[in-house]
């Protein structure tokens, strides 16, 4: 484990917060709003391993239904107004940073490019693209014939979309031009920055349609949160609270609500009992390891966590792994691709100003005759805009660029722009997270993450590559040069319609362990074209009401 | 060999610091940052000096006389810990991984040019250095650690990270530097607030 | 132990913590900001000037009023809007200054010499104001995207420069009522009733238009789109009555001085807003421009009192 990474608010990264009652309230500076706590001793109704889009949901809306829930996460518990400074360096302590080892073909970098640690998880530094999946990817193979179908009916999945965009109020165009009619943004579109700007142009010229990106920080007040300031730093943490993290939506009601959230709390070993089933887990905090009992276990890591704790709690009923009769777990992890092409124009377009993300096509998530067409699956760009150190990133990584060319080169950052994709890639079974030999600082065995592009990932990239590189240029960019990275994480613990290819069922509970549930990322059997937030979260808010009829039916 | 100009001259991020650009915590990590100096504590002598003639090929600052501090963050971060988040899996872990590749450069130059790294001459230390990041050596010092991966996905990322943390490589291409509580107006292009950098000077550009 | 040079004697961070809450005044204040200063100063002193030396009637009054506040209020929501435009068209600079001209031209061109100056003006300012029509179209039509909700929410503001237009047209009503008796004086009240009346449904379009886009996340947005349309309804309503059928309209009345309350009321909830903002008052260079625009409500008392002048009129001076 890493030690404090900031300069400011160490202590948040070293001593837990949520303690004695009460737990900091996100809207102050210092303050605190009380918490219910509930004993170790006696088993909650559900224990939550992460706070993030899956974890945050499910204990604010358990907890709703009046279930005892205590929510662990390994990460601080930020108050954004006091404790995220305007620099990128200072902001690395959102991020997973203890080391995991990244192998295949194509290895993914990790930390800053998909992983939170914190309470509110990886939402709290996401760039808060907000999209809906296309209806038919629900039923990939059956529609589209590529990958797996999920056991979700997208119509009920559209509803959930609707009730998540509801409670972060996402600021978007009041019609988006692609798939079916969705209901009106809670808030309207954000003005488009000169870097969306140069996206609606690229798209213009070459006849494609392109809108104003729904993304998740408010365009007018909402409750103490101010409107977005425009400040650029998002992926950095939003001081100014305007960002709908879950940080600041979710756990506040999970709070009012009567859950429990125990910051700096790792988890490290689920427990099963002689029948099975599992009956609590071991966490470490305050510097010391504790052992808290539960009737259920949601597991809500992430797509390289929660298999890691699921392998880990390997007990004599589950020889293999929690949950992992079939072999399944870890398995089919998805990435997005994120190519893109970067150009130089004549006026200073300036990417730092704005949300980074604010004009979107997603032309190629729906254009299924068009001839050019040689892959399955799909992909949307977007405009962009990094922060210098991000940018500097991308520039040298890719390029290699170094001496005074790289100081020539970034100082032609104010005319910079890009496009980039969120772009599919396919279910493989040997995209998989393991555990390594080596052990972190608890203990616990590191993962290994094993990444490699499939034939159709990488048409679907090149393809991506060819058509932004015409939008670019359309849009007046010279100079061009590409980049190739990954973002987000899907998959790892897919949920199905069998116990033989997945781990869960569609409620989320898993095959081998009935009072064990996963709900988070890791479910996502396909990837899908668009970033992948909003998924998770309509699909966690749809498990949570799942789990409160099962507990009324008594089937808990 | 001072060629670049940056297109901001006079243009300072930190003369914000009064503003409502700035917040107390922004304040107190630049300051930090600009005051508090570690020490090395992590590379002994001879990495060091590998380390510091290498950040210098790698953003060198011949016009500035107190030139932004590079290596020191870099042997902080190691000796602190601080990780990234990803280990290559070809690699061995970051501090071994820049022992071993600092010692390379070395054992390169030593094959190359009979001589140490740090004595050599600008231009043959950018040979050497354009030869790892393109995977381009031959010194048996390489053994176990690939070069391109070790230049692009280590020692270029955590020098322009820490490079592009200072105010004074900021200043130079123009950022906006601090933005909170105050963010922008003016999202346009070509348009800014009147707190940001003016119009830069653009040599390819007719006025 | 290695030794090195500490590269940051002579340390960077000349300026010491500011003090809490001192900062924020520091940088320089740009040309707007005058301009922004400047107008609030002629708007308050518009407010409370002594109506021009011939004492005019209550119907003539209200309507100097109104178009001086309306003018006023163009003035300094133009200066801000086009200072956030950064004045990139030197063509930007003429909107505020063709507000304040009409302004001063309604307030002061009472008496006979400087009457024709104003005339003069008055025109010019409703030409200006039709022009700008035309340009805030164009700004809105060449962006991408067209003519879509998003050009219309941040893109130049469509109907804006109608309110010009409008100052510069009720400055010029106001000059020829006051040369009109009796039945004549009685049509004028009408036609002046009928273009109040529009006009009130037009800028309650435009507020829907930005409240909307403020997603009416306070309900209290949503009154000044319900009762100025009321207001404007009702005095075209009552402007269609035939003269011989003189009557009082009560409802009519009673609307229109709620709207002319809307003004300062609406004022005090932008400035609210402002505060709202991130940092607030205290980053006002940002919020101000950012946050509700501040001088906008007042235009809604700018177009009610000529209203109830109209009123007035078509009542046949009924209160006297
Ligand atoms: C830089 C970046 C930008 C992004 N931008 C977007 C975007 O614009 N739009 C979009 O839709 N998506 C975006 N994403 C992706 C999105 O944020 C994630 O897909 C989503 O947050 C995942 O939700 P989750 O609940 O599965 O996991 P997380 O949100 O990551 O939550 C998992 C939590 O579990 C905790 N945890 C894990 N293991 C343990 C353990 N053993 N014990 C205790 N706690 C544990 C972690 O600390 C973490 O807080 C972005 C991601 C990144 C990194
Ligand atoms: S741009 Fe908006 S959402 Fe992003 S950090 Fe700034 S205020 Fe927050």
């Amino acid at each position: 484990m890493t030690g404090a990474v900031g300069t400011v608010s160490r202590d948040a990264e070293e001593h837990p917060r949520a303690v004695e009652g009460r737990a900091p309230d996100v809207f102050s500076r210092d303050g605190f709003v009380p918490m219910r706590q509930w004993p170790e001793e006696e088993p909650v109704d559900f224990a939550i391993v992460g706070t993030g889009c899956g974890g945050g949901i499910a204990a604010a809306k358990l907890a709703q239904a009046g279930f005892s829930v205590v929510a662990f996460d390994a990460g601080p518990f930020w108050r954004p107004l006091a404790d995220f400074a305007s620099d990128e360096r200072e902001q690395d302590k959102l991020y997973w940073l203890d080391e995991r080892i990244s192998g295949g073909n194509d290895p993914i970098s990790l930390g800053s490019h998909n992983s939170g640690r914190c309470v509110g998880g990886t939402t709290v530094h996401f760039q808060m693209v907000a999209l809906r999946f296309r209806p038919e990817w629900f039923a990939a193979r059956s529609r589209l014939g590529y990958g797996v179908d999920w056991p979700v009916d997208w119509r009920v999945m559209w509803k959930y979309y609707a009730e998540v965009e509801r409670a972060c109020s996402i600021s978007g165009p009041v019609r988006y031009p692609w798939g079916p009619p969705r209901g009106r943004y809670p808030y309207r579109a954000h003005p488009v920055n000169a870097a969306g700007l140069v996206l609606a142009r690229g798209a213009e010229a070459l006849g494609v349609p392109w809108s104003p990106m729904p993304v998740a920080t408010v365009s007018a007040p909402r409750g103490k949160s101010p409107p977005c300031a425009y400040r650029g730093m998002c992926k950095i943490g939003c001081s100014t609270n305007a960002k709908q993290s879950i940080l600041i939506t979710y756990i506040p009601r999970a709070l009012a609500a009567g859950a429990e959230i125990r910051d700096l709390a790792m988890v490290a070993r689920v427990e099963t009992g002689r029948d099975g089933r599992v009956c609590g887990l071991h966490y470490h905090r305050g510097g010391q390891w504790r052992y808290q009992r539960a009737r259920n276990v949601i597991v809500a890591g992430y797509a390289i966590e929660t298999p890691r704790l699921l392998l880990n709690s390997a007990s004599p009923q589950h020889p293999q792994g929690l949950a992992n009769s079939s072999g399944t777990v870890g398995r089919h992890l998805m990435v997005h691709s994120n190519h893109a092409v970067w150009g130089e124009f004549d006026e200073e377009i300036r990417f730092y100003k704005g949300p980074p993300l604010l004009a979107v096509c997603e032309h190629w998530n729906y254009a299924d005759g068009d001839p050019s067409r040689d892959f399955d699956g799909g992909y949307a760009i977007m405009s962009q805009g990094p922060l210098p150190i991000d940018y500097a990133s991308c520039l040298v990584s890719n390029t290699g660029v170094f001496g005074t060319e790289l100081r020539r080169r970034m100082a032609l950052y104010n005319r910079m722009a890009g496009l980039k994709i969120v772009g599919e890639t396919l279910p493989q079974p040997e995209n998989r997270v393991t555990l390594a030999e080596e052990t972190d600082g608890f203990g616990i065995p590191k993962a290994h993450v094993s990444f490699s592009y499939c034939e159709n990932d990488k048409r679907l990239f090149r393809h991506s590559l060819r058509f932004m590189d015409r939008m670019l240029r359309a849009a007046g960019g010279r100079n061009l040069y590409e980049s190739e990275a990954t973002a987000h994480l899907m998959g790892g613990c897919r949920m199905g319609h069998g116990p033989d290819d997945s781990v869960t069922d569609s409620d989320g509970r898993t095959w081998d362990v009935p009072n064990l549930f996963v709900c988070d990322g890791s479910l996502m059997p396909t990837g899908g074209g668009v970033n992948s937030s909003m998924t998770i979260m309509a699909n966690s808010a749809r498990i949570a009401d799942r789990l409160v009829a099962l507990g009324k039916r008594g089937e808990l | 060999m001072s060629d670049f100009r940056t297109p901001y001259p006079g243009y300072d991020v930190l003369a914000k610091w009064a503003s409502p650009s700035w917040n107390d915590q922004t304040r107190q990590v630049v300051r930090e940052r600009l005051l508090n100096i570690p020490r090395p504590r992590f590379f002994n002598e001879a990495e060091w000096s590998v380390l510091t003639a290498l950040c210098d090929r790698i953003i060198p600052q011949p016009e500035r006389a107190e030139p932004v501090p590079i290596a020191p963050f870099i042997d902080a971060a190691l000796f602190e810990g601080r990780g990234t988040g990803t280990r290559f899996a070809e690699m061995p872990p970051d501090g071994a991984a820049w022992r071993q590749g600092l010692a390379a450069l070395d054992a390169e130059a030593a094959l190359r040019f009979g001589g140490r790294f740090a004595g050599l001459t600008a231009e043959r230390q950018d040979a050497i250095i354009a030869a790892a990041v393109a995977g381009d050596v031959t010194a048996p010092a390489w053994e176990g650690l690939p070069p391109r991966r070790f230049m692009r996905g280590l020692v270029l990322l955590e020098i322009v990270a820490i490079y592009y943390a200072h105010p004074a490589a900021q200043s130079e291409i123009g950022f906006g530097g601090s933005t909170s509580p105050r963010g922008y107006v003016r999202l346009d292009a070509g348009r800014f607030d009147p707190w940001e950098a003016g119009p830069g000077i653009w040599p390819d550009r007719e006025p | 132990m290695v030794q090195y040079r500490s590269p940051c004697r002579g340390s960077r961070v000349r300026r010491p913590d500011p003090p809490h809450g001192t900062a924020g005044v520091r940088d320089g204040a740009g040309l707007g900001t005058v301009l922004l200063l400047a107008g609030l100063g002629l708007f308050a002193g518009a407010v409370l000037a002594e109506p021009a030396p011939v004492a005019p009637d209550p119907s003539l009054r209200n309507l100097r009023r109104g178009a001086t506040i309306l003018a006023g209020s163009v003035m300094a929501d133009s200066a801000m809007e086009h200072f956030q435009g950064s004045y990139h068209n030197p063509a930007m600079y003429v909107g505020p200054m063709a507000a304040a001209g009409t302004m001063l031209a309604t307030l002061r061109g009472g008496d006979r010499n400087r009457a024709s100056a104003a005339r003069t003006m008055q025109g010019a300012a409703t030409m200006i104001g039709l022009m700008g029509l035309g340009f805030h179209g164009y700004n809105i039509l060449k962006r991408p995207g067209g003519l879509s909700w998003n050009n219309l929410f941040y893109a130049a503001p469509v109907g804006a420069p109608g309110a010009l237009a409008l100052a510069g047209v009720l400055g010029l009503g106001e000059r020829r009522m006051a040369g009109s008796r009796g039945p004549e004086r009685r049509e004028d009240g009408r036609i002046l009733g009928g273009v109040v009346g529009a006009s009130l449904l037009v800028t309650t379009a435009e507020i829907a238009l930005l409240h909307f886009r403020g997603a009416f996340h306070n309900p209290a947005m949503f009154v000044p789109v319900t009762i100025p349309p009321a207001a404007g309804a009702a005095l075209c309503l009552a402007g269609l009555r035939r003269p011989e059928a003189a009557r009082r309209h009560r409802l009519a009345r009673a609307l229109l001085h709620l709207t002319a309350l809307l003004g300062p009321v609406g004022t005090a909830f932008h400035a609210f807003g402002v505060s709202r903002e991130m940092g607030g008052w205290a980053n006002w260079r940002q919020s101000l421009l950012s946050g509700p625009p501040m001088p906008a409500p007042a235009s809604l008392t700018g177009l009610a009192l000529p209203g109830l002048a109209a009123l007035r009129e078509i009542e046949g001076g009924m209160d006297e």
